[in-house]
């Protein structure tokens, strides 16, 4: 059994009196599609807040391709390959389409800043292997037409979309999506859906998924896990967890079972 | 030949040939050309910390002090020694004042870096104090600081600037800060503007960005000094305090943040008023201080911004 | 105290200092001198004076502002600290006048120590007005809404507090301060000009900022280490080396507490 590519063991953090993750244990293995849900603070985002590096844990570790997190920058964990969209989105707003991705695109410079500057044969062909890279993702997310657009004048679908795109230009292993379908319309969730299992097969990915929409996360996920005032209460395929008493119990005060298939 | 290039080579030669017609030209239009060139740089270098990057820094005028001394320094002390009794050929004075304009210009840099550095994790406004606080202790530094002539000044700099050294610090400040931003790897002062959790999340490392800004600002900041030096021939703490640090910043803002052009023609703009103010000199600061409140409430992305979406919300 | 409801540096504060110093000037003019009641009227007089311009500035040139990024404001307040500091010295000219005495001046011996009376009157008057302060912020309505807005000026505006009356209010109260600083100021060191407010503004920013910015007993912790270190400094051999003594300690403090001494810092939802 190969080791897994993620693994939270005993990921704690404590926010002065608040125990936001609570000794959570999770493992995401190479090529597997999971999930993470949970009711509103149930600790989601502050779990990938802290695979990345935003928060450091107050106890217990993360490992990422064999490497502890714990302690490196934000930007370094992007190089270790894992890369992850926002729940609110963070686009670069007065930076074109075109721009947002070839940012993103810095990490795998061949050429470095003194270099931009003499602007020898190195750096143009640096320059225009990173544009064509730009374009080209941006055209499988069909957002090449948008390409000189300042990104906040996208629609907000495409805004989205163009989060991810970012993301894979910098040659992630591992990506995590935070709410990726929030907003959307039920037609828009199954292309959502569609885009997600494409993207996995396409650039050879592992995908950690949080989302509230059941639908989305039912449809994809290979395995599920369910966080719960920041503890892990359940954990398996789809089936297993629409069917788990304690899921349901935590999801009450919503009409739970509309909750959990009609998303 | 790659664009910034080009127009670094044009503004050489334009340099050139003013250089050699120089004293067919009215001497008072030299001079106000070359305090024109002398304030594009300082703008244009203020621009790469403030426009692009971000970083509102209040104490620009602090790095121009220092690289004003230091390259006096190098040329009144030794220079002497190395050009020997005669003076020595204006070849190898300019080379002394090549030399001179850069140690100021890293010397400067240099406390970019001593500044930069515990400024990163500070915001907006606190940002802004800190800078001013450091300009603020230059000043007092070099208000105290007896070689360096004190409180009185340094005085008997040689006049080595000429309108030749001028725009070929011009244009290679220019140059530098466009080469610079438009690549892959200067988007990311701009992303770090934008967005500094977005900016890591995406594998900027925008401390370094950041201190890169205000390292190379700084260092044009000090050439500046060092020409402006070497063309009042003689330099006061005084004179490059907190006022002078605000005049720079209104010439960033004119221009509109984040737009070298914009900048450059502020610049210009706001280096002539003061010379058609002069029959009305004691309103100047009057009409400056409004100027600068009806520009902020009408028009704060810039006189000259041009450009869709670039005011900051 | 500004900041923390606004959320900005006020540079202009300087010179409603100033402005309150030369008020004072004015009307301890028309005022006998040396009387208690003569000085406090010139004390009020100063303090309504600069809550009014204070109002004014801020209708005329902030509320515009208000909702656009910081720097702009940030940018026009410099403009009108210019603006009143260039303002001053074109109608007051830019020759040092002498304030008068305007309170009863007593010198009071403490074994080997002198203190006068208006050194007593500046340490009475700033305390009675931090505690006036302190009362105003926490136990009546509007300082209420004061500590409201300046956590969530949406919040408050949904729970019914009128955002502009609360502001126009804090800048009121903040100028009328500055005004009594002004005139104690100027009790203390009798000669004053229209630039004099520029480094007691910028020591003030320091001193809030040393406390954690927007924490009024923050600020007056700030003001009072700033004032002990710069006076014991000025008495060494340091002394030419003063004003950059404050910076220095605020840089050594952020470079630790970013936040400042007493400070919370608000951090950024991810």
């Amino acid at each position: 059994m190969p080791a897994p590519l993620l693994q939270l063991s005993q990921a704690t953090i404590r926010f002065g009196g608040l125990t936001a993750v609570n000794a959570v244990d999770f493992t995401v293995n190479a090529g597997e599609l999971c999930g993470l849900i949970g009711p509103n603070g149930a600790g989601k985002t502050t779990v990938f807040n802290l695979i990345t590096g935003v928060y450091q844990p107050t106890d217990g570790a993360i490992t990422f391709a064999g490497t502890p997190v714990a302690g490196l920058r934000v930007n370094d964990i992007v190089g270790l390959g894992i890369a992850r969209t926002f729940q609110n989105i963070r686009l670069f707003g007065s930076l074109s389409v075109f721009d947002n991705v070839r940012v993103a695109c810095n990490r795998h410079r061949a050429t470095g800043p003194f270099q931009t500057m003499v602007r020898g044969a190195a750096f143009r062909a640096d320059e225009a292997a990173i544009a064509r890279r730009a374009e080209e993702l941006l055209d499988i997310f069909n957002l090449r037409r948008f390409r000189d657009a300042p990104a906040k004048s996208l629609p907000y679908g495409e805004q989205r979309r163009l989060e991810i795109v970012r993301c894979l230009a910098t040659k992630p292993k591992l990506l995590l999506l935070d709410e990726p379908a929030a907003g959307m319309n039920p037609t828009e969730k199954v292309e959502l859906v569609r885009l997600i299992q494409q993207v996995q097969k396409q650039f050879d990915l592992s995908i950690l998924l949080v989302e509230h929409s059941m639908k989305v996360v039912m449809g994809v996920c290979q395995r599920i896990a369910v966080l719960d005032y920041g503890v892990k209460i359940a954990e398996g395929t789809p089936a297993e967890i629409q069917r788990d008493k304690k899921v349901i119990e935590a999801y009450l005060g919503e009409d739970h079972q509309t909750a959990l298939s009609h998303h | 030949m790659p664009r910034p290039h080009l127009y670094l080579l044009v503004t050489l030669a334009i340099a050139f040939g003013l250089s050699r017609i120089s004293d067919r030209i009215d001497p008072y239009h030299l001079d106000v050309l070359i305090g024109v060139g002398i304030n594009v740089i300082l703008a244009v270098s203020l621009n790469l910390v403030n426009g692009y990057t971000g970083q509102f820094s209040l104490g620009h005028a602090g790095f121009m002090s220092v690289g004003a001394y230091l390259t006096a320094a190098v040329t009144v002390f030794l220079g002497p020694r190395l050009l020997g009794e005669d003076g020595g050929t204006a070849f190898y004075q300019g080379a002394i004042f090549l030399g001179a304009l850069i140690a100021g210009g890293c010397g400067a840099a240099l406390a970019g870096l001593a500044v930069g550095i515990p400024s990163l994790r500070l915001k907006g406004d606190y940002l802004a104090l800190v800078t001013l606080g450091f300009g603020e202790i230059i000043r007092v530094i070099f208000q105290n600081f007896e070689p360096l002539g004190g409180a009185l000044g340094l005085n008997g700099i040689p006049a080595y600037t000429t309108i030749f050294w001028v725009l070929a610090f011009v244009g290679l400040a220019v140059f530098v800060v466009t080469s610079l931003i438009n690549s892959t790897y200067g988007r990311g002062f701009l992303a770090t503007h934008d967005d500094e959790i977005a900016s890591e999340a995406v594998g900027l490392n925008t401390t370094r960005y950041k201190i890169v800004a205000f390292v190379i600002g700084a260092f044009f900041a000090g050439t500046a000094g060092g020409l402006y030096g070497h063309f009042k021939m003689t330099i006061t703490p005084t004179g490059f305090d907190f006022t002078k640090s605000i005049e720079i910043v209104v010439m960033v803002i004119l221009g509109g943040m984040g737009n070298t052009l914009g900048v450059i023609l502020a610049a210009i703009l706001l280096t002539l008023l003061p010379e058609v103010l002069r029959p009305v000199a004691e309103y100047r600061m009057i009409i400056y201080s409004l100027m600068l409140i009806i520009l902020m409430l009408a028009r704060p992305q810039g006189l000259f911004n041009f450009k869709l979406g670039r005011a900051k919300s | 105290m500004v900041y923390g409801v606004l959320r900005f540096i006020n540079f202009a504060h300087s010179e409603v200092f100033m402005v309150g110093a030369f008020i004072g000037y004015y009307l301890g003019k028309l005022v006998p001198e040396g009387t208690l009641w003569g000085g406090l009227l010139v004390l009020t007089g100063a303090m309504i004076g600069c809550a009014i311009l204070g109002i004014l500035v801020e209708r005329i040139v902030y509320r515009p502002l208000r909702g656009g990024p910081t720097i702009n404001v940030l940018i026009t307040a410099i403009g009108v600290s210019l603006l009143l500091q260039y303002t001053g010295q074109l109608v007051f000219g830019a020759a040092p006048r002498t304030f008068p005495p305007i309170f009863p001046a007593a010198n009071f011996h403490l074994g080997p120590l002198t203190i006068s009376s208006n050194q007593l009157f500046v340490i009475g008057v700033a305390v009675a007005l931090m505690i006036g302060l302190q009362l105003i912020v926490f136990k009546t309505k509007i300082g209420t809404a004061m500590r409201a807005v300046s956590l969530n000026p949406k919040a408050a505006q949904l729970v019914g507090v009128n955002n502009n009356v609360v502001i126009s209010f804090t800048f009121g109260l903040g100028s009328a301060l500055a005004a009594a600083g002004g005139i104690l100021y100027a009790l203390n060191y009798p000669s004053i000009d229209p630039l004099m407010g520029v480094m007691p503004g910028l020591k003030a920013f320091v001193a809030a900022v040393l406390g954690g910015i927007g924490n009024i007993p923050g600020a007056a912790l700030g003001g009072l280490i700033l004032g002990t270190v710069e006076t014991f400094i000025g008495g060494s051999q340091f002394s030419t080396y003063k004003d950059a003594i404050a910076f220095a300690i605020l840089i050594m403090i952020l470079l630790f507490k970013p936040a400042g001494l007493l400070g919370k810092f608000t951090t950024e939802k991810v």
